[in-house]
């Protein structure tokens, strides 16, 4: 077990283990990419004799996709890219920005407030299911449902234990004394911060930012509980093109689910080195 | 007031893995300045207030009533004290079957999560080419969405799908099943799925745990005559523990919320077999409108997951103590 | 005869196909209840030696025989060797009992004859009031202690200890320094230990080896090293100060024969020239207890002193003339200002020499 190399039965172990961990992703670039005669085909088909983008135009083209004449879907994937990018990248920078400000507060004096992190952590406990029913019940008396500004205040505070307990530990190791020196220096406590410590844990900030995008990207339940007409997103738009149509529109579904994908994948790759810290709130370093 | 110290060291999870990261400064007191340390969490406090607090406490007074949006507005609903409490726990067996279910289906895929985990990072452990690369493939699953995770599932697990072809492949014919049509393989699907989407996360901190883990012990135990084995179970993983135990509150606070998967799946069916808690308060709340009972349920849901982190963490809360003095 | 506890025979190590030699054939034989230090800078091989002898290391070439068995190709676990890592490596996650008992308990040992061993050990040690605890919550000489006893509850046949004394504070190194020396007496245990202080070599050793790039300098008993080193590398590197080199030859100025160096000419009986060395390159060494102060027309030589270090009954100067530059020990009583000029003088049968060439003693 403690060996060194790698043998050859091991190595099929973990080949096997690498065809298990893409192959759904492959099935699903694979039917992003057949045309609308492949989608229903028995057995199903793994690789088309003919693939094609037009999947992804069908998306964004709504007499495309009215002309599927599946009940209750008319609507293209345009509105719920443009919600999901929206309510994503602003959610997700407010989050960072108000973290990071806790985040040296906590770390660097005293713990203002000792219910406070309890409070923040214990937003993570509370299932979504149910936390959506007095938001329902306040944004519709205060005029926010289906509003960005109300996804986005919960995008923020869904991730704001993620987003302040990262950058802590990220603050946490930067010795003190650099703050110190700066400050003996002349500078008020505040611009020390922002001179000194904040580049510093630039990288960090990044991966915590990318990690917050992550988890905004995917929110899937206040989405689809607080949204009609106006905001959607990319997880909701692609639960209403499989419950509305049970699957007959399978192409279209796959390409909208790449489209979800790629972003993220692509930001993990970014933040691998980080996401040991953010998935367990900064208790495990790399 | 015990439960809120223990609580907030939950809170205050320490680094348990850091051995190459000078801690300079932090045994020391804090910096002086209160005021700037206030006024830097009061964004955080507001938004918490605001987002958290004040919705969790409208949450928790309409348990107490017996609401619902067509009786008009909440300030004049009537009281009904902890008549929703008790009907979940004592009438509601579909609540209970819930609870139970969901606490099962989390049992299972933690503890595959773990296994399949473990053994991957204890093979990252070798040397070989390409590591890189394969590190990043396997951490692709956890990268997706979970919706998107359930559909694809939801595809491969069709009749006509590829995971029965498969099966037909290997076993013939009559291999070929009704992945959503019986309980037990419904389940089995959302299991499969639920284990495919997130045992890279355990992978990913067993690995860091286990690169943290100092050398010399090990090699003090095979100088002592431990063989490969012996050190892997007596020096390695409890040295391992507390980064498993993190790993596991980490994943099982997530994993009782079920329900991006799982909507996607199979809603919830046959009948009610794949139904998790998340998937149960949602229908009370947004398809039966009881939403004050739905609230009720929540709350339950919320105290049975700070009593299950308890439980959880106490193996390592002197670990943990040891860490913050 | 007896067999000797440890051979070392022609071992070699060889890192990265050949480019980096870490061990260069060393030869050496360690007898039973002796303490032997491997003393040398860093990259001299001594723990690579070390790590070859324990079985973490496979030597390139060469034998590793324990109690006359060779041992090259036996894994570590089953070699009969104890090592003391320099952080101890002691199992943070069990108790103190736990970590003595382990290598019994991984042998299957029944757990009568287990107890036994852990308590007996732990009595040796002074440890038993501390048997319960976890290892988590000791300090560092405690520590120390049930790394060793660790190793001796498997009853090894040699025990190495990888910079024992090097972690500890002044006051704990006193102690363990006594402990290693009661249980090298109370059960004849042979230990071989790696340092690079040559102070706590010179106090823990019975013989001191030392290293230097891979090859073995020397191995002599520790009272008599530092007056007897073999090589010019040992000479520089024993001693605190270690003794003084003049690089020069020997030549005659009239009707004397004697060392010159430059301007510096001092005069030698006879007894002390093999004149057939005449011309050649010489390092002429003298220790600075050797070395003492006299009037100008009296001395050697003659110079301005520098430096005055003091340590508490004696003081080390330091005394230039032109490139020159000796270290001299004197009682500090009568010790010289700083800019001052002084002269000192030496008996020369304390003076050592050494080739020019290949840095070897030679004999006078």
């Amino acid at each position: 077990m403690m060996g060194r190399r790698l043998t050859w039965s091991l190595a099929f172990v973990l080949f096997g283990a690498l065809i298990v961990s893409l192959f759904p992703v492959f099935w699903i670039v694979i039917t992003a990419i057949k045309p609308p005669t492949d989608w229903n085909a028995s057995p199903a088909i793994w690789f088309p004799s003919h693939p094609t983008l037009v999947n992804f135009r069908t998306l964004f083209d709504p007499d495309a996709i009215r002309a599927y004449g599946v009940g209750g879907v008319s609507q293209a994937a345009t509105t719920s890219v443009y919600g999901s990018l929206l309510a994503s990248i602003v959610g997700t920078v407010l989050s960072a920005a108000i973290g990071l400000f806790a985040a040296i507060g906590i770390s660097r004096y005293a713990n203002g407030g000792k219910a406070t992190p309890l409070i923040i952590l214990s937003g993570r406990m509370f299932p979504p299911a149910a936390i959506a029913v007095p938001f329902v019940i306040i944004y519709s008396n205060v005029g926010l449902i289906d509003t960005f500004r109300g996804l986005i205040a919960i995008y923020v505070a869904g991730t704001l234990p993620f987003s302040t307990w990262m950058l802590k530990s990220f603050v946490d190791d930067l010795p003190r004394e650099i703050e110190e020196a700066a400050m003996i220096d002349g500078r008020s406590r505040l611009m020390a911060h922002l001179v000194v410590t904040i580049p510093l844990i630039r990288g960090g900030l990044l991966a915590t930012t990318l990690f917050i995008f992550i988890l905004n990207w995917s929110e899937f339940m206040f989405a689809l509980v607080l949204s009609y007409s106006n905001v959607t997103t990319i997880p909701v738009q692609l639960a209403r093109y499989v419950t509305a149509t049970a699957g007959t529109l399978y192409g279209v579904q796959a390409a909208l689910a790449v489209l979800a994908m790629l972003p993220l994948i692509l930001a993990g790759l970014f933040i691998q080195s980080h996401l040991a810290r953010g998935m367990t709130f900064g208790a495990v370093k790399r | 007031m015990s439960e809120m110290n223990e609580l907030r060291m939950v809170s205050q999870i320490p680094d348990l893995a850091t051995e190459d990261v000078p801690k300079a400064g932090i045994v020391r007191g804090k910096l002086p300045g209160n005021r700037l340390g206030q006024l830097l969490m009061l964004p955080g406090q507001i938004v918490s207030l605001l987002v958290l607090v004040i919705p969790l406490l409208v949450a928790f007074y309409i348990s107490f009533t017996d609401w619902t949006p067509t009786r008009g507005s909440l300030v004049q609903a009537t009281l009904v004290g902890l008549d929703n409490y008790k009907e979940l726990l004592v009438y509601d067996t579909r609540f209970v079957e819930a609870v139970v279910r969901t606490l099962l289906i989390s049992a299972v895929c933690l503890a595959l999560e773990f296994v399949f985990g473990l053994a991957l990072a204890v093979l990252f452990l070798r040397e070989f080419r390409g590591k890189a690369i394969l590190f990043s493939a396997f951490l692709t699953p956890m990268m997706i969405l979970p919706v998107v995770v359930g559909y694809t599932f939801w595809m491969l697990f069709q009749s006509n799908g590829p995971i029965n072809q498969v099966l037909m492949l290997v076993f013939g014919e009559a291999a070929g099943l009704q992945w959503f049509r019986s309980a037990p393989l419904a389940i089995s699907a959302v299991i499969i799925t639920e284990v495919w989407h997130w045992t890279p996360l355990f992978f990913l901190i067993l690995l860091s745990g286990l690169n943290a883990i100092p050398e010399n012990p090990v090699r003090a135990a095979v100088i002592l005559g431990a063989t490969p084995r012996q050190v892997f179970w007596r020096i390695v993983l409890p040295m391992l523990k507390p980064v498993i135990i993190v790993a596991f509150v980490i994943r099982a606070m997530e994993i009782i919320k079920l329900f991006d998967e799982v909507f996607m799946l199979t809603r919830g069916g046959p009948g009610t077999s794949t139904e998790t808690i998340s998937l149960y308060i949602y229908k009370l709340a947004f398809s039966d409108f009881q939403l004050a009972y739905g609230a009720a349920a929540a709350f339950l849901v919320l105290v049975g997951t700070l009593v299950l982190i308890h439980l959880l963490l106490a193996p390592i809360r002197n670990q943990l103590l040891e860490a913050r003095r | 005869m007896s067999v000797p506890k440890l051979e070392i025979i022609n071992l070699r190590k060889v890192f990265g196909n050949g480019s980096v030699v870490a061990v260069d054939g060393i030869d050496f034989t360690i007898e039973a209840g002796e303490t032997v230090a491997l003393l040398g800078p860093s990259g001299c091989g001594k723990s690579t030696t070390l790590n070859m002898i324990v079985g973490l290391e496979d030597p390139t070439s060469g034998d590793i025989r324990i109690d006359g068995r060779s041992v090259v190709g036996v894994p570590a676990g089953k070699r009969n060797v104890g090592l003391v890592f320099q952080d101890y490596a002691v199992f943070t996650h069990m108790t103190v009992f736990e970590n003595l008992a382990f290598g019994l308990v991984i042998r299957g040992r029944p757990k009568a004859e287990i107890t036994r061993a852990v308590h007996d050990v732990a009595e040796l040690l002074g440890m038993q009031k501390s048997l319960k605890l976890p290892a988590a919550e000791l300090g560092g000489s405690e520590l120390q202690r049930v790394a060793i006893g660790r190793t001796l509850v498997t009853k090894p046949a040699i025990l190495l200890l990888d910079e024992p004394l090097s972690n500890l504070e002044a006051s704990a190194r006193l102690a363990m320094r006594r402990e290693l020396r009661r249980l090298q007496s109370e059960i004849g245990l042979t230990i071989i230990y790696v340092t690079h202080d040559q102070i706590e070599a010179l106090s823990l050793a019975d013989r001191i080896a030392v290293m230097n790039a891979g090859k073995l300098q020397q191995i002599e008993r520790s009272s008599v090293i530092c007056e007897k080193p073999d090589h010019v590398f040992v000479a520089g590197f024993m001693g605190s100060p270690p003794m003084n080199l003049l690089r020069g030859e020997i030549a005659r100025d009239g009707a004397f024969t004697g060392f010159r160096r430059e301007s510096l000419f001092i005069q030698l009986p006879p007894s002390e020239i093999n004149s057939g060395r005449a011309g050649q390159p010489i390092i002429l060494g003298v220790r600075p207890e050797s070395l003492k102060l006299a009037l100008a027309d009296e001395s050697m030589i003659f110079g301005k002193v520098t430096i005055v270090e003091p340590r508490g009954p004696e003081a080390v100067v330091t005394v230039e003339a032109g490139a020159i530059s000796l270290k001299a020990v004197v009682l500090a009583a009568g010790r010289p200002q700083e800019g001052s000029n002084v002269g000192l003088i030496a008996d020369p049968s304390s003076f050592v020499f050494f080739s020019g060439e290949t840095g070897r003693r030679l004999a006078s």
